[in-house]
């Protein structure tokens, strides 16, 4: 999977979840978006979920061998790309 | 001489070879050499056969349920000796004494038709078993490794009254036995916390029955039994205990045990226990807790939450190693036989809705059944 499909998923995983827990339509993501710190309207156990939910549409699980560190949109693509 | 009175003249067993009576079990026994007699994959008849050997003799028993595992050498000390389940690592040996565990078990009470729902040679396998014989019952078993279905097709065709299992079993049972013509007089559940809405279901599904829940450790063997047909157990026994056993309750919050044939020493059970109300609730295994992002969850908790909707048949709760929290819960649901998809899936998502955050599954995944050990729980892959 090349990198930039991999933005998409996440983009679009982000913007449900996002959705779904404000009631309205998610704000136009890019991959420079920090993830946690007030960038995105989510805290670390919605960021958590939106891992989940990438594993299952990937069948990937680039964090089985241990932590990675991302803060954007775009690295936690990175490393499902990678994987 | 006394020979094999534990095995009651009345005891008949229906296993898939055919019928056999106390007599011809006994005949089989007396044909066995009972010195250090090893049982591969045995069933309850030849374990039944094997144990009237083994008092015969004053030999060795060795009940293998997993023949990866050597027996040991040169016991000779009269024991019997059985596999622990080996959910965490290979099988152990441990060894008892048949008059250890007579003396454990009532066979008491009217003839009735009995099922095993356990391995023929785990430990609770053998404790049906010797009750049933004890107590000049019919005991019925299946074919090893016999489905849910298999064994509600058994339960109905037999007639069976008493039926002792997991939780785990008498949900799997529930669905396959659907509206099967079935009344029980007894239904034990033992080796996992039995949870509200399935005592509910089986007072329901089964209107007149004696039904009772089993709370037992590997250590102390069976403690004590709740009739009541609540979860949990009264408060109240906190400060009354319950004969001569003594509970308590150590700093992290585990159930603890003495007196009695325990002695004085508290033993720690490593079941954690929250108090509501009137009640004691088990909340899971105190290796079986889960921190996420700091906040401490039990798995078991949180199954027992959802399976409060009628549209859940059973479920399985799991921590996944997270980059984020450290660990989130995924869930595993079966749903009830007549659960639309579309409109039960939306049920459940709101529910577990009302849980903490960090124990809401942040995955629910739907499946036809749930995987169990050999010991019929569920096999918890996240465990310690």
């Amino acid at each position: 999977m090349t990198h930039p499909a991999t933005l998409d998923i996440v983009k679009a995983e982000l913007a449900v979840l996002i959705a779904d827990k404000t009631g309205t339509a998610a704000p136009e993501i890019s991959a420079d978006a920090v993830l946690l710190e007030g960038g995105l309207p989510i805290d670390s156990l919605d960021l958590a979920t939106l891992v989940v939910a990438l594993e299952e549409r990937t069948g990937k699980q680039p964090f089985r061998q241990g932590f990675r560190l991302f803060r954007t949109v775009g690295e936690l693509a990175a490393i499902f790309a990678e994987a | 001489m006394a020979q094999s009175d534990w095995l009651h003249p009345a005891f008949t067993l229906a296993d898939p070879r055919g019928e056999v009576d106390a007599a011809a079990l006994i005949e089989a026994g007396r044909h066995l050499d009972g010195q250090n007699l090893v049982l591969p994959h045995p069933d309850a008849r030849a374990i039944l056969a094997g144990l009237v050997a083994h008092e015969t003799s004053g030999g060795d028993l060795f009940i293998q349920r997993d023949t990866g595992v050597e027996v040991l050498d040169g016991q000779g000390q009269g024991l019997i000796w059985l596999q622990s389940s080996g959910s965490t690592g290979k099988p152990k040996w441990a060894s008892h004494r048949l008059d250890e565990l007579k003396s454990r078990l009532a066979g008491g009470q009217a003839r009735g038709t009995w099922l095993l729902t356990y391995a023929p040679g785990s430990f609770a396998g053998l404790q049906v078993i010797l009750s049933a014989a004890l107590g000049g019952h019919h005991l019925v078993t299946g074919a090893p490794g016999a489905s849910a279905t298999d064994i509600a097709g058994l339960a109905v065709r037999h007639k069976v009254s008493h039926i002792s299992g997991t939780p785990t079993f008498w949900r799997a049972f529930l669905i396959a036995l659907g509206d099967g013509d079935l009344d029980l007089a007894a239904v034990t559940l033992g080796g996992e916390a039995a949870d509200q809405a399935l005592l509910d279901a089986l007072a329901a599904r089964f209107p007149s029955v004696h039904l009772r829940h089993i709370y037992a450790t590997t250590e102390t063997g069976t403690l004590f039994t709740i009739s009541d047909g609540r979860a949990g157990f009264p408060a109240s026994w906190f400060e009354t205990g319950i004969g001569a056993l003594r509970l308590g309750r150590s700093e992290r919050e585990t159930l603890t045990v003495r007196g009695g044939r325990l002695g004085e020493l508290a033993i720690d059970t490593g079941d954690c226990i929250a108090v509501e109300g009137d009640r004691a609730l088990f909340r899971g295994r105190i290796d079986s807790v889960v921190n996420i992002g700091g906040v401490k969850v039990w798995p078991e908790e949180v199954e027992a939450h959802i399976l409060a909707l009628d549209c859940v048949a059973d479920v399985l709760v799991s921590p996944r190693a997270n980059p984020v929290t450290g660990h989130i819960l995924v869930a595993e649901i079966v749903l009830a036989a007549g659960a639309m998809p579309d409109i039960h899936e939306a049920q459940i998502k709101k529910h577990v809705m009302d849980l903490p955050r960090a124990a809401r599954p942040a995955m629910i995944r739907y499946k036809t059944h749930l995987d169990t050990g050999q010991t019929g729980k569920k096999a918890r892959a996240g465990g310690a």
